[in-house]
């Protein structure tokens, strides 16, 4: 288990400051849709938030789940990495917790995450993790002033533009995941730990 | 530049491939069809496609007390505080396109786009305060979930874009 600076790899909770939907009163449509979404979305406060919204959730999942588990391409622990540096820079820490798990679960080894949660700016246990975290946070703190030098390593440690591309959307989409997070409701710790 | 409306209820298993050659991200960075990068997008087709199809959600299904103009203006005005110039232009020139059908701002606009302003520019800032100033501008929790969704969305959308226009500038090729 590791806790540094307010972030944690433990397993979180989520508590909406929003009304959820209401199983009872859901329609068949929020239902498909739930389902396509997440595993445990019925028994999820976020994913019965943005379920008000069914069909926005519906693209949003597609999207989400096809950047962050679609087979070939960049390796998905380096995807999930890209995601943490992200959750770790925008200050999410429930989002942190998912992702230091993942990257955990698909790496074997905790010694990057360690790092993240120390100084994302700097983390990274080779020049590949390093270049995948500096450019992690360049995208995620000045979109505006992006240039062909915050590419650069990238290339320079072997990534082709598909695995460039796979990473961009890794990182994007947490600018999009941490937002809602934050904003619609506030991580809890967990009631019973597992899951 | 029209948005695509046909695949917001299309149903799932039964998307429809694309005909169209270069999407909204396409045009705002400056990718054509023929391009390397172009081309490295379709590795994943189905990203490229739910990012259109949640734009054109996120901008065009009916929501009660979220008017399509004032998503639109949300949105413009999202793209320009994150310096995002194309991408403002597209929401700049969807208003316009718009003009003479469009309903005026709704009373809750500024408490609208004081929260998008605010989650853009920093995430961390959003609270349960601002949820509260959102109901008492009339905002219902399903129009509040969709504002979310708009505003999250569009801090994705302009860093694709930034990303693929600094793949660009890396290549050589001028925006």
């Amino acid at each position: 288990m590791i806790r540094r600076n307010g972030f944690t790899d433990e397993t979180l909770e989520w508590r909406s400051w929003l009304e959820p939907l209401r199983l009872a009163e859901a329609t068949p449509l929020q239902l498909e849709v739930l389902d396509e979404s997440h595993p445990q979305s019925r028994s999820s406060p976020y994913y019965l938030t943005l379920a008000h919204q069914p069909l926005m959730l519906r693209h949003r999942s597609a999207a989400y789940n096809a950047i962050m588990y679609a087979p070939g391409g960049l390796p998905r622990a380096e995807r999930e990495l890209g995601a943490l540096v992200v959750s770790v820079a925008n200050g999410c820490v429930y989002c942190t917790s998912v992702h230091a798990q993942r990257f955990e679960q698909l790496a074997k080894r905790s010694d990057t995450v360690e790092q993240v949660f120390d100084d994302p700016a700097s983390a990274g246990t080779s020049e590949r993790e390093r270049a995948i975290a500096r450019f992690a946070m360049a995208v995620t703190q000045r979109p505006h002033a992006l240039g062909g030098d915050d590419v650069a390593p990238l290339r320079a440690v072997g990534m082709s533009e598909e695995e460039i591309i796979d990473l961009l959307q890794a990182v994007a989409i947490f600018g999009w995941a941490n937002r809602l997070m934050q904003n619609l409701g506030e991580p809890e710790v967990a009631a019973t730990s597992g899951g | 530049m029209t948005l695509r409306r046909g695949t917001i209820t299309t149903p799932r298993n039964q998307t429809m491939a694309r005909t169209d050659p270069a999407d909204v991200i396409d045009r705002a960075a400056g990718l054509a069809p023929g391009d390397i990068l172009h081309a490295a997008r379709r590795f994943r087709a189905k990203v490229v496609d739910a990012t259109q199809a949640s734009h054109d959600a996120l901008l065009r299904l009916p929501v009660d007390g979220l008017p399509t103009a004032d998503r639109l203006r949300v949105a413009a005005h999202v793209c320009a505080i994150a310096g995002a110039a194309s991408l403002a232009r597209h929401y700049e020139a969807e208003l316009a396109a718009d003009a003479g059908r469009l309903a005026p701002p709704a009373p809750a606009l500024p408490a609208m786009l004081d929260f998008a302003a605010a989650l853009t520019t920093d995430p961390r800032r959003g609270d349960r305060a601002a949820l509260v100033a959102l109901r008492r501008a009339g905002l219902t929790d399903p129009a509040i979930v969709a504002l979310a969704q708009l505003v999250a969305f569009l801090s994705y959308q302009l860093r694709v874009v930034a990303g693929l226009q600094a793949m660009r500038a890396g290549r050589g090729e001028t925006s």
